[in-house]
């Protein structure tokens, strides 16, 4: 445990300097983290067995969020922008859960999948509030009433999102050792008897689902500040697509795993596009292969061998 | 051993030297290097490549004349299909390293929405070499962000202009563009600009089809229902390609005139009846009168041995952008007495610059659009030209059918009158 806390901090620690070395993969990480935490509320529904194919609904949801708070509202305060994006796509989360978190199996990938695309067409098609596919600006924040200009605002918005990490990433870590976290898992390995215990599944996934949805938001409202445009393909399919593979990639078993698939696709993605224009996604897909080939636990996997911790120790295996 | 560390010391010494001359020649770079953005894949790439293939070939015409103040220019391709997250982040990476010079980017109207902030955060002189939105700079001043281009307004509104010369008792108009907001703007653009010019139309059918559907079916029968006596679009590439295809065995072009906005890109890939109105959105068209002047041809020419087929108006505009760039930084380099510019110079001499590009006049106004004039013709053949070609063609000033600047576009088309068609230029005056 001891030892995983150390590395942890490592990890966090190369994070934190790495755009010292390389200043733009500032940019490249900030959106790794952002895309990490809907990996991650995706992966928290993993869990119980199921899989979102319209997680990115959140993302975009947090997104547009913030977008509309900072132009129609005119929040322009960093905190209260994120905040304030997270309990709307909270909100949104709770309001679709409570109809979605009945199904199983296929049907809740595909009714996800529906609604995700329903928020997709809206964001494209209602073209005098979103932008339609030109998408909305987002202007740079104030910071507690401070005017920063967009350079400075990034760094802080960088080391912000990793101490996010950090703290929502612990939380979610005591979540999910409580017992409404084990109850979750419960749901995958044996839900009759979850009922029977007394335990409405229901509603523990509908907590799941809450919580998901706004670690979706956080990672939307984030990636909103940082690119300082959104647009409706935050929401597309191809991106809740992404969100999955990248949870899958990085490993469902830790909290680490999702931050994990999510860094190293953008990396990976951003030296492809680099290097090689025209074949940048069959390099992508070839660096995909490798890891399910070699990794069947995921990068989480190199985590754990990295702490000593078993495999075995993890949680359900899909 | 002592050989090693004469070397070593030998070595070093040079090192130095290289970096001091470096440092004393900063000013000339060994490369101009540039980042080029365009769809490399996707359905988009049926647009992309063409940009693509025409910076290829502007690089080495400009290479082989010395390059630009005698630097040799070296492009990095990013390709836009990866989203705008990923374009945005492969400006920034090519924007810090120092070596980068000059961008060009990008496509999609939606890419340069999102990348002219970052080009004004990291000062990063950029042009948009085919994005058109009107929106670019409705709402901000982009100070580092230059279109050489014109924007959707004055393109759209000369096709309704030449398509009410041509067919004046038009009293019935359907549209049918591409489901995203190019295709959305252009069909507020059409029916706005038709309400002022010509009262009493009626836009019998709109129809906004999906990206890259496959089949026009249930669209090409509500058209035929329609009875339009005009059909307007702005569907491009593989989807204007399959439409056409599809429409024409249905006789949709022998019941209504079709005007294809973008139908020059792809009339050497798809057999378009004679008689259909198609322009090229500005004045890209190669073998315009003012092209052949300017040297459309060679490079026209340069291009057809590159490629095997001729450059259509996407790699013209491509084209017209790398003149707009090396034309910035000799101004540029002449100002600064001869020295290597530094990107604020450049920037600075793009400020108002007028220029004669490959195919026509440009001018930057203070809000940093370009000025150009725009070129519609119906497709025609000439004799001692294979395929088909532009021909009755006009040319509309620039400056007339664009709307003065800080003025809300659709306002100002709101307030034209029918005298502003009769004052334009016709059909078949520009030979």
């Amino acid at each position: 445990m001891k030892r995983s806390a150390l590395v942890t901090a490592a990890a966090l620690l190369i994070l934190a300097l790495a755009p010292l070395a390389l200043p733009f993969l500032q940019f490249v990480l900030t959106i790794a983290i952002a895309k990490g935490f809907a990996a991650l509320g995706v992966a928290l529904l993993l869990r119980a067995g199921l899989i979102s194919l319209g997680h990115a609904m959140f993302y975009a949801i947090g997104a547009y969020a913030a977008a509309f708070m900072a132009t129609t509202l005119g929040i322009t305060d960093f905190a209260l922008l994120i905040i304030g994006s997270t309990a709307i796509s909270a909100f949104f989360g709770v309001l679709f859960g409570l109809f979605l978190v009945r199904y199983r199996a296929i049907f809740f990938a595909m009714l996800n999948l529906a609604v995700s695309m329903v928020i997709y067409a809206l964001a494209s098609k209602l073209y005098g509030i979103t932008g339609g596919t030109d998408g909305l600006r987002v202007a740079v924040p104030t910071v507690f009433g401070m005017t920063l200009e967009k350079s400075s605002f990034d760094g802080l918005l960088y080391y912000t999102a990793i101490v996010l990490v950090a703290l929502l990433g612990y939380l979610v870590h005591r979540y999910l050792k409580s017992p409404l976290g084990h109850a979750l898992s419960a749901v995958h390995s044996n839900e009759v008897r979850l009922e029977y215990l007394g335990v409405s599944a229901w509603s523990t996934l509908l907590t799941a689902y809450g919580i998901s949805a706004a670690l979706a938001g956080v990672g939307g409202a984030i990636a909103a500040l940082s690119i300082g445009h959104v647009l409706p393909e935050f929401a597309f399919w191809t991106e809740s697509g992404h969100l999955v593979l990248t949870a899958v990639l990085g490993g469902i078993a830790g909290i680490a795993g999702p931050f994990l698939g999510s860094v190293f696709l953008e990396i990976v993605h951003t030296v492809a596009v680099g290097y090689a224009a025209e074949a940048w996604n069959m390099i992508v897909g070839i660096a995909l292969l490798v890891v399910i080939f070699f990794l069947p636990r995921g990068l989480f996997g190199l985590f754990e061998r990295l702490v000593g911790r078993k495999s075995t120790d993890g949680e359900p295996t899909l | 051993m002592k050989f090693s560390s004469t070397l070593r010391s030998l070595t070093a010494a040079s090192a130095l030297a290289a970096a001091a001359g470096s440092a004393f020649a900063q000013d000339k770079p060994d490369s101009f290097d540039i980042g080029v953005f365009t769809f490399l894949s996707g359905p988009a790439a049926a647009y992309g490549m063409p940009g693509r293939q025409g910076a290829e070939v502007m690089i080495e015409q400009i290479n082989a004349a010395g390059g630009i103040g005698g630097v040799p220019v070296s492009a990095t391709f990013v390709d836009e299909a990866q989203g705008a997250e990923g374009v945005i982040s492969e400006y920034r990476r090519l924007g810090e390293e120092p070596t980068t010079d000059f961008m060009i980017a990008a496509l999609s109207s939606g890419n340069c929405l999102a990348l002219a902030p970052i080009a004004d955060q990291m000062k990063m002189p950029t042009v948009g070499w085919n994005c058109d939105t009107h929106q670019l700079f409705a709402k901000e001043d982009h100070p580092f962000f230059y279109r050489p281009n014109g924007n959707t307004i004055a393109e759209f509104m000369s096709y309704v202009l030449y398509f009410l010369d041509k067919n004046p008792d038009v009293k019935r108009v359907a549209i049918i563009n591409p489901d995203y907001s190019f295709g959305h703007d252009a069909a507020e653009i059409v029916k706005a600009t038709l309400k002022s010019l010509k009262p009493g139309t009626e836009v019998v059918a709109e129809l906004f089809p999906k990206m890259g559907s496959s089949t026009y079916q249930t669209e090409i029968s509500r058209l035929s229902a329609a009875r339009p006596d005009v059909i307007f679009s702005n569907l491009w590439g593989g989807d204007l390609e399959n439409f056409v295809r599809q429409a024409a065995p249905r006789g949709l072009f022998r019941q209504s005139q079709a005007v294809f906005a973008l139908g020059e890109s792809s009339m050497n890939n798809v057999a378009m009846p004679e008689g259909v109105i198609v322009g090229v959105l500005g004045d890209g068209w190669w073998r315009s009168p003012d092209a052949a002047k300017l040297g459309a041809t060679e490079f026209a020419t340069a291009y057809q041995e590159k490629y095997g087929k001729d450059p259509v108006f996407p790699a013209m505009k491509m084209a017209n952008a790398f003149v707009v760039m090396k034309a910035a930084y000799e101004q540029a380099i002449e100002a600064n007495g001869g020295a290597w510019p530094s990107k604020e110079q450049v920037t600075a001499a793009m400020e108002g610059m007028s220029i004669n590009t490959l195919t026509g006049s440009m001018t930057f106004r203070a809000d940093n659009d370009g000025i150009v004039d725009q070129v519609v013709g119906t497709i025609g053949s000439v004799e001692g030209i294979e395929g088909p070609v532009l021909t009755d063609m006009v040319r509309y000033d620039g400056s007339k059918v664009l709307p003065p600047e800080g003025e809300d576009p659709m306002v100002w088309i709101g307030s034209l009158t029918p005298e502003f068609l009769a004052a334009m230029p016709k059909p078949g005056s520009y030979k």
